[in-house]
């Protein structure tokens, strides 16, 4: 491989260096692009330039361009209005895929020369939410972003070759823009231009290549099925995780599937990378970096992927061996105090994914008359199995008990909500704070529709019965069953929705309940409306029998 | 005071309780007249003691005497807590 120091990528054109596919870029083409650009920033007098593109490439054009301009840029996290107002200020101009910002293609001026870019004076802020969930810039320089991907070579360079780089992260942060962008630039190995979130394209886009490396995060890792030709993905080179922490499981079944562990980036947008690790409990740090702790025990950073002599401090607890490798501990942000005891959620997070019946655990602080703790849990088969037995009573009662050889009394969850999949967010997280507005909040009363269709104006609608529904606490709550005048709403109410029924309820004829629907549940909903009779006809069917079904009648359309 | 009303306040100590508490998952018939209320049994803690205290004297109007010793009596169970509102309670 033919290494360029990323301050070097625009001195010359290489015609023969590949950068990717559909449609082909090779390094000439990208240079005299990124040329125009700084050309067209110039000419319009820009010093400070947002930049959000979907393309990997087009991204690269536009950081190299604007950099060789002298222009600052920022990459937002989004482009939602109040995004906007809250960088108006700093930024003269807006570059994205969006067609009221200025394009890509609007730069169509003759080239500035090629040079070697300052390494000191070129810019980029990288957007952040801060933990209270306001937006945070952190300011780097290329000089850092150098470092960084130099360092990412000397370890992995070799083992990648000329792997294509397929990415299902967003380049918009730092690990994206690293490790999908700057970092095979520098390397002359291929990218993909596109995100690609989705398990099946990560496999199509693979199979294109004869050799290929995922830069992916928990958010997918944790969902890739049985549907996948493993054997044949199996020839990934490495795969890349980073954003979030990944489930032990899901390593675990990569391992297997794939017969290498997954590599994992510890790091975040405001400390560049700190560490890594590959099928083991301990994270080594990257070559240069220097970890110490505070009193409370949180990692302080000091890199060369930091400004000289600046200190990180993350809200990491950390336990360092003798051999300089780390132990995560959990989030210090996430210890708090209940009547003056300080509780580490982590710490019970842990205790209760131990047991069976829970597969992932978030807790949180629900402030009503007094600081309780609420838990936020996806239960796992056994666990599911136990709430439809017993009921939701018996399930938390035994998840207590089970907590009580971990903490105090005070520190019991008292709420419990009970949910499919943890509601992350695009970028794999689960702020605290939306932990807390779902503990707080109340339990659902309607099914998640998880896919609807309509053929001959009758509907299949696949439905989730929420294993939280608060209808379950009513009904036989040791027994909980989906009630029959529930599923008669259900029915009428999504009847209503997608058949647009307006008249008012009349009735109901031949009524069976055959089966028992429960919760987590996954069932069927057929819905077809007889006009002329006024009559909505209903059938809930799980997997092998009809559930329930019935005709509603309904009155004259009102008016 | 007659059986009915009794009954009546035993259960409105249990509605207040489970409500006060913010309790899940609890209906007043889960839990027992002389079921011990902190501690083992319920699980409540020193905490809910304190919350269930001031819930008890805004709802009926009453006072728990700071001085007297035996005052955190009164909690032990719902019925000792009945017996309590109806001793305080102007007749």
């Amino acid at each position: 491989m033919n290494w360029i120091k990323l301050e070097r990528l625009l001195l010359k054109a290489l015609p023969a260096r590949a950068i990717c596919q559909a449609p082909a870029l090779d390094h000439a083409q990208l240079h005299e692009c990124a040329l125009s650009v700084a050309a067209g920033l110039q000419a319009r007098g820009i010093n400070r330039l947002a930049v959000q593109l979907e393309d990997a490439a087009d991204l690269a054009i536009a950081l190299l361009g604007a950099w060789r301009a002298g222009v600052s840029v920022l990459l937002p996290s989004d482009l939602q209005p109040q995004t906007r107002q809250r960088w108006a200020g700093e930024v003269d101009l807006w570059l994205t895929d969006q067609p009221d910002d200025a394009q890509l293609n609007d730069f169509q001026q003759p080239p500035l020369s090629g040079a070697e870019l300052d390494l000191d004076q070129c810019r980029l802020s990288l957007c952040t939410s801060g933990s209270s969930g306001e937006p945070k810039r952190i300011d780097k320089t290329l000089r850092q972003l150098a470092n960084e991907v130099e360092a990412l070579e000397q370890l992995w360079g070799t083992g990648l070759g000329e792997a294509c780089i397929i990415g299902s992260v967003a380049t918009q942060h730092i690990y994206g823009l690293l490790f999908r962008v700057l970092w095979p630039l520098c390397a002359g190995r291929p990218i993909v231009r596109r995100q690609l979130a989705f398990a099946e394209d990560l496999q199509r886009a693979s199979r294109e290549h004869p050799a290929f490396a995922w830069v992916a995060s928990p958010a997918l890792l944790k969902r890739m099925g049985d549907n996948l030709d493993w054997p044949a993905m199996s020839a990934v080179r490495r795969v890349f995780s980073s954003g979030g922490a990944l489930p032990a499981e899901a390593a675990q079944r990569l391992k297997q599937r794939l017969q290498q562990w997954p590599t994992e980036i510890l790091g975040s947008s405001e400390t560049g990378g700190i560490a890594w690790r590959q099928g083991e409990p301990l994270w080594q740090p990257f070559a240069g970096v220097e970890l110490s702790q505070d009193s409370d025990g949180a990692l302080l950073v000091a890199s060369p992927y930091l400004p000289v002599g600046r200190i990180e401090h993350t809200a990491d607890a950390a336990r360092i061996a003798a051999d300089g490798r780390f132990e995560l501990l959990g989030r210090l942000d996430r210890i708090v105090k209940l009547e003056e005891k300080r509780v580490s959620l982590p710490m019970l997070e842990q205790a209760l994914v131990t047991h069976d019946w829970v597969a992932e655990a978030r807790l949180g602080v629900v402030q009503e008359n007094r600081a309780s703790l609420g838990a936020l849990l996806v239960l796992s088969e056994s666990g599911l199995f136990a709430l439809r037995e017993h009921g939701r009573r018996s399930l938390t009662e035994t998840l207590r008990q089970h907590l009580r050889e971990h903490c105090e009394a005070l520190a019991l969850p008292r709420r419990w909500r009970l949910v499919r999949q943890l509601p992350l967010n695009s970028q794999g997280k689960l702020p605290q704070a939306d932990i807390e507005a779902l503990l707080i909040g109340d339990r659902p009363k309607a099914p998640e529709v998880l896919a609807q269709a309509q053929t001959d104006g009758e509907w299949h609608l696949q439905l989730n019965v929420p294993p939280d529904l608060a209808y379950f606490s009513g009904h036989f709550p040791k027994a909980p069953v989906l009630p029959g005048v529930v599923q008669v709403e259900w029915a009428l109410n999504l009847g209503r929705q997608l058949l647009n029924l307006t008249g008012a309820f009349a009735g109901m004829e031949v009524l069976k309940f055959q089966q028992l629907v429960r919760p987590g549940d996954e069932i069927q909903l057929h819905l077809r409306f007889d006009a002329e009779r006024g009559k909505l006809y209903f059938a809930y069917r799980n997997a092998t029998a009809t559930c329930s079904s019935g005709r509603i009648l309904l009155g004259a359309p009102h008016a | 005071m007659s059986e009915l009303n009794t009954a009546s306040l035993v259960r409105d100590i249990k509605l207040l309780i489970i409500d006060a508490l913010g309790l899940e998952d609890i209906g007043p018939d889960d839990i027992g007249d002389e079921q011990t209320l902190f501690g083992e049994g319920l699980g409540l803690d020193s905490v809910d003691a304190l919350e269930l205290g001031l819930a008890i004297q805004k709802k009926y109007g009453i006072k728990i005497d700071a001085d007297a010793k035996d005052t955190r009596n009164h909690f032990t169970s719902v019925a000792s807590l009945a017996a309590f509102v109806t001793a305080k309670q102007p007749a």
